[in-house]
């Protein structure tokens, strides 16, 4: 649980643990963040990242522990309170709102002065070459401008951490590499990035810091080529 | 476009502002309840088609507002115009009190909490005879205003208009879609949806509280019976859902519309008219959920103003 | 109000209460499992139990029926009319956004109500049958709520038992826990529909032709059984079947408790303050059910 040489860590788990009836979905997970990196989150299918995701962010109520963030706790608060406070997600499926138009799916989620938020919602889609399609409805767009989108919309909330649910699924590769680009253009601009990703190519290109997840519980983290070499991890996705 | 748009509405503001000149009683009368329908119609799209929270029991709040304003003026002797504002004042309470709890609930279950309300609500004003006269009901002095009614319908179907306008080409009306569209998500991203969801039944119940206070003084005489009628939901509802739900001018269109078409065609056979009505409902939530204003926006991508 | 509470009474209540809740139980499970197998909020359900009122009602009328007989006719007639709704139109609104199927089903329920008052206007009716009542130890007790009673608990412990011994049971409960799953092991769901709007429908009607040998009926009366078996579900949960059965036995006692104490109009107030309650401090159910 290293904070790294930046000084206090801006996202702090402890001893997370979450269960759903008779299964425990996340069980007594910590993990701590470093400001201005990229991290990764992985493990095998039903080991509770987007769970993890849900609890960070307020969607699903823990069991126990806890989770702080820029040292402030935050379990407990309502997910829309999170997000103000500053951490933005994407979903696994998703989830941008079919019957408003690209531009204001962006807007909603913007404070402040309407004509600046304007300003900052046509840059962004500008950054991802949807300006075009600002005005359409956000439904009819295609999977990959539905993804951007739902990207770009994360960050007019300004946030300081991103959590990204497996953002390169049904992705093409063109797609993808802009996605990459964006991302450490983010981690470059002082944001901190938690990816779940099951790509592994994007996963040891990207992160420099991973995380891995079995049955709920981490059961190692360290850089990308440690992980990718130990045996408990190589168990847990191959050995059953 | 915009300018010609406003022009043809100065002048049909125009227009309705002399009708009353040259109209018989019957005329007057009938664009009176147009004006109570289209602010209706347009209460309920605030409240359920922008956030989709359906509201079942939204006569309730017609019917709180008659009796708060029948009160005020038999018994406070207020004069009947600051009455129906303090009939609106009344029914947003109400909302208040019921959707303060009752929001927080997900969809469906919100939806059956608002079934139960109109029948409590008329049980109460029942019970509470001392102050309501029960199942008796209410008589208002004597008084025949049926041109300042119109007027004053006619302020209530502007204002609830202006502020779907308003509402609805605002961030504050895009957040309530969210709602609708993807709550999750919409608390996800920073919004607040239990207070918009408040706000949004707050402002949706005033109008009717008004509109019923207004229908009281029109009537002269209230009984529970008479402002708590389930038809009146059904009404509302089928006005919105034709016309365009979560648009702005689609409770106007659907409320002119079947309106006239009742007077005019059904008011003759109540149950017909009323199992047609169903029917209505039902053909619209199966080919046009949207309505019609609603589908022509999507097709041809029409502004949020319309 | 100073009532004087004798053992007696409450005993009265108790058992008036269970004998209503049995019906509460029979009539909720059927929206239980609407709502439980294809997320459809079935606003018409008290509607359908108006239609098993009518046809009771009409076939003593005309035929002489017994009506407890008649209930066995009913309950097929529903059944198919239940499916024939269910392919045409409800069909369209499963899995869809609540919206949706709340303004559909409240849609059918207008029109069937009106359709009723059209047919067969809204003048009281009410079948003469089982008149009296037997008294035991000092307590009387309706006959026809306790024959009632005696239906309700072996229809509702038939389809119980469907639920759960046979094979389409299985599939009925496999679908309502998850479609995807079901239909990857090769459940029909689209007939698992059918079959269970069917099913629900009867329950319903089932419930119609008892309450018909009780109250007056009309056109509207299915309003308030609507409404009580959302309370019955609320308070069971949703997608809970057994919770039905705990749901309806509680309303029945909550409201014959609170007839005690308040006129019966009021106990209608108290249900429903009831119900707004159970949803805010235990949305799932007081047995737990599913979170939606």
């Amino acid at each position: 649980m290293t904070a790294g040489a930046d000084g206090a860590p801006i996202l702090e788990v402890s001893g997370l643990t979450k269960r759903f009836g008779g299964v425990t979905a996340v069980n007594r997970c910590s993990l701590a963040l470093a400001p201005g990196r990229i991290y990764g989150l992985i493990g095998p299918n039903g080991s509770g990242k987007t769970t993890l995701f849900n609890c960070i962010t307020g969607l699903s109520a823990r069991d126990a522990g806890t989770v702080r963030f820029r040292g402030r706790r935050i379990d407990g608060l309502p997910s829309h309170r999170i997000a103000r406070l500053g951490i933005g997600r994407t979903f696994q499926v998703i989830r941008v709102f079919p019957e408003l138009t690209a531009l204001e799916n962006l807007l909603v989620v913007s404070r402040g002065e309407r004509e600046a938020a304007i300003m900052r919602a046509r840059e962004l889609l500008g950054f991802v070459r949807l300006d075009g399609l600002a005005s359409e409805f956000a439904g009819n767009l295609s999977y990959g401008q539905q993804k951007l989108l739902e990207f770009i919309r994360v960050l007019m909330l300004d946030p300081a951490l991103i959590l990204l649910d497996e953002p390169a699924a049904g992705v093409n590769r063109t797609l993808l590499n802009e996605l990459l680009t964006a991302i450490r253009g983010l981690r470059d601009e002082g944001r901190t990035v938690l990816i779940v990703e099951h790509d592994m190519k994007v996963v040891m290109g990207l992160c420099e810091r991973v995380f891995v997840l079995d049955y709920g519980e981490k059961i190692a983290e360290g850089p990308p080529e440690a992980i990718q070499a130990d045996e408990r991890v190589i168990e847990a996705y191959f050995g059953r | 476009m915009r300018r010609a748009l406003l022009l043809a509405a100065a002048v049909g503001l125009l227009l309705l502002g002399l009708y009353p000149r040259v109209a018989s009683g019957y005329g007057i009368r009938f664009m009176l309840q147009l004006f109570m329908w289209v602010a209706l119609a347009q209460s309920w799209n605030l409240i359920s088609g922008l956030t989709g929270y359906v509201s079942f029991g939204h006569v309730a709040f017609f019917g709180t507002g008659a009796y708060a304003t029948a009160i005020l003026v038999t018994t406070h002797g207020w004069p009947w115009p600051a009455a129906a504002v303090g009939g609106g004042v009344a029914a947003a309470l109400l909302a208040l009190l019921i959707g303060y709890p009752c929001l927080r609930l997900k969809g469906p279950y919100f939806a059956i909490s608002m079934l139960g309300l109109n029948e409590v609500m008329r049980v109460l004003v029942s019970y509470f005879e001392g102050l309501t006269g029960g199942g008796l009901g209410l008589s208002l002095p004597t008084l025949y205003a049926s041109v300042a009614i119109y007027y004053a319908m006619g302020l209530a179907a502007l204002a609830a208009t202006g502020a779907a306008h308003l509402i609805i080409t605002s961030r504050f009306g895009l957040r309530l879609m969210t709602i609708r569209e993807d709550e999750v998500a919409a608390e996800a991203m920073g919004i607040d949806t239990a207070r918009y969801k408040l706000y949004a039944f707050l402002l949706s119940a005033f109008v009717p509280g008004v509109v019923g206070g207004l229908f009281a003084r029109d009537l002269g005489y209230i009984e529970p019976v008479a402002v708590f009628p389930l038809a009146f939901t059904i009404t509302m509802i089928v006005m919105a859902l034709f016309g365009g739900k979560g648009t702005v001018w689609g409770p106007v269109l659907g409320a002119a519309a079947l309106f006239v078409f009742q007077e005019l065609v059904w008011a003759r056979f109540l149950y017909l008219h009323q199992i047609l009505f169903g029917a209505i409902i039902i053909l619209v939530v199966l080919f046009v959920p949207r309505g019609i204003l609603g589908v022509l926006q999507q097709r041809y991508r029409l502004p949020r103003y319309v | 109000m100073s009532v004087l509470i004798t053992p007696a009474m409450v005993a009265q209540v108790v058992v008036s209460g269970l004998l209503a809740g049995a019906l509460y139980a029979m009539v909720a499970l059927g929206l239980a499992l609407i709502f439980g197998v294809m997320r459809v909020i079935n606003v018409a359900h008290g509607t359908f139990l108006t239609i098993g009122a009518y046809t009771t009602f009409w076939w003593f009328r005309l035929l002489g029926l017994n009506p407890y007989l008649s209930l066995l006719l009913a309950m097929p007639l529903m059944f198919l009319l239940g499916m024939v709704f269910q392919r045409t139109m409800v069909r369209r609104v499963v899995n869809a956004p609540e919206l949706s199927s709340l303004l559909l089903t409240f849609g059918l329920s207008i029109a069937l109500v009106n359709v009723l008052q059209l047919a067969f206007a809204s003048d009281l009716r009410s079948v003469e049958y089982l008149t009296g009542a037997f008294v035991v130890g000092g307590l009387a007790f309706s006959k026809s709520r306790v024959v009632a009673f005696g239906f309700a608990v072996a229809i509702t412990a038939l389809a119980y038992w469907f639920l759960q011994t046979t094979r389409f049971g299985k599939a009925i409960r496999a679908t309502s826990q998850s479609p995807e799953v079901a239909m990857v092991c090769g459940v029909n769901v689209e007939r698992v529909h059918l079959f269970t709007f069917g099913l629900a429908s009867a329950l319903a009607a089932a419930g119609g032709s008892l309450v018909a040998v009780m109250v007056a009926i009309q056109p509207e009366m299915g309003q308030v059984y609507t409404f009580k078996s959302f309370l019955v579900i609320v308070l069971g949960g949703a997608g809970n079947y057994p919770g039905a059965l705990l749901g309806g036995l509680l309303l029945g006692l909550v409201e014959q408790l609170a007839s005690l104490f308040l006129t019966t109009q009021l106990s209608e107030a108290v249900a429903y303050l009831l119900l707004v309650l159970v949803l805010l401090v235990r949305p799932t159910g007081l047995l737990g059910g599913r979170a939606t």
